[in-house]
């Protein structure tokens, strides 16, 4: 099997070691995140809707804080998972693509849907920053659906070389 | 013999790989093993806190008793869920990211120590959560991550993120120098 190239390699094995990382972080250092999530939240109180009234901003805060964390958490288990598929697609892609301009633009593609869980890292952030909704949408709108779409893109593209390859010609 | 074309993957040592099937293998077992055995795994974890009623804070009152042993219970069955995911994950990251390094790591020390550290750091990193779900009806949930933490998760888990850093390290020289 012939290898992708470097760039694409690299993508995904930093990645990889993203993944591994924020994982560790969850793990170690939840209630200086947590501590520092409440503290943003704060500091945003409009963005955030916050009353004044404990109940009330109490209960937005805790929400607030746990998007933010699942953002952390599905940061690590895509981080962990992505990047191995885009080391076998763009290894297909390396292997089975013929022409070498659309190996380029397929290996474009799954290269930059590799970088997709980082759009959990800016959803994380962003709740913060924006508050919950905006926020999501936010990453949802300027990281997640373009990469994700790239992969999706990157993804159909092998799947119909390979179809055309199995095909005979007519 | 031949040696392979200079873009083509090459295969990491036959060690290497058998660590991430066996861990794969395990990592099916369990997952099946969960489902299979519940009931026996649910009286055997009752039987053995209710035999250490100190340890678990079990105060002799039903309804009080049932809620902590419940806890316990669930954290027992996340942690076995956790080593089947961790196992069948990292059994593939093995495969892939000392793959990668055998074939674009140059200097044969780099290569062996990122190979090492992360076949034997992300092989015993998923027993940690088998670990602690053994250790939870002996000594509680909380003692028992500790025990997990310092004798799994935090040295071989750091070994894993050590060797993946110095992997994308190695790479990200290797690509600043072709530039």
């Amino acid at each position: 099997m012939r290898r992708p190239p470097i760039t694409v390699v690299f993508l995904a094995v930093l990645m990889l070691a993203l993944g591994e990382t924020a994982g560790a972080v969850m793990s170690q250092l939840r209630p200086a995140i947590e501590r520092y999530a409440r503290a943003r939240i704060l500091a945003n109180a409009p963005a955030h809707g916050l009353s004044g009234s404990a109940e009330y901003d109490d209960e937005v805060i805790s929400r607030a804080v746990f998007t933010a964390e699942a953002g952390l958490s599905f940061l690590h288990t895509h981080a962990q998972a992505l990047p191995v598929v885009t080391l076998l697609a763009s290894t297909l892609v390396a292997t089975v693509v013929p022409w070498r301009r659309t190996r380029g633009a397929l290996h474009l593609l799954l290269g930059a849907g590799t970088l997709f869980p980082l759009g959990y890292l800016v959803y994380g952030l962003a709740v913060l920053e924006a508050g919950r909704d905006a926020g999501v949408a936010l990453a949802e709108g300027l990281v997640l659906t373009p990469l994700g779409s790239a992969m999706i893109l990157g993804l159909l593209g092998l799947a119909a070389v390979l179809l055309r390859r199995r095909t005979p010609a007519a | 013999m031949m040696s392979p074309a200079p873009d083509t993957w090459r295969v990491p040592p036959p060690w290497v790989l058998l660590v991430a099937v066996v861990l794969i293998a395990v990592a099916e077992v369990s997952g099946a093993s969960m489902v299979k055995f519940k009931l026996e795994l649910t009286r055997w974890a009752r039987g053995v806190m209710l035999a250490r009623p100190a340890v678990h804070g079990l105060v002799g009152v039903r309804d009080v008793d049932e809620q902590i042993i419940d806890e316990a219970l669930v954290k027992l069955d996340g942690g076995l869920r956790l080593f089947h995911l961790h196992a069948e994950g990292m059994g593939t990251v093995i495969v892939v990211a000392t793959m990668v390094a055998t074939t674009l790591v140059r200097s044969t020390g780099l290569q062996r120590t990122v190979v090492l550290l992360l076949t034997v750091g992300g092989g015993a990193y998923p027993v940690g959560y088998l670990v602690w779900s053994a250790a939870i009806p002996y000594v509680g949930i909380e003692r028992g991550k500790s025990i997990a933490e310092w004798l799994v998760w935090i040295p071989f888990g750091s070994a894993a993120i050590v060797a993946m850093w110095l992997l994308t390290g190695a790479l990200a020289l290797k690509l600043v120098q072709r530039q």
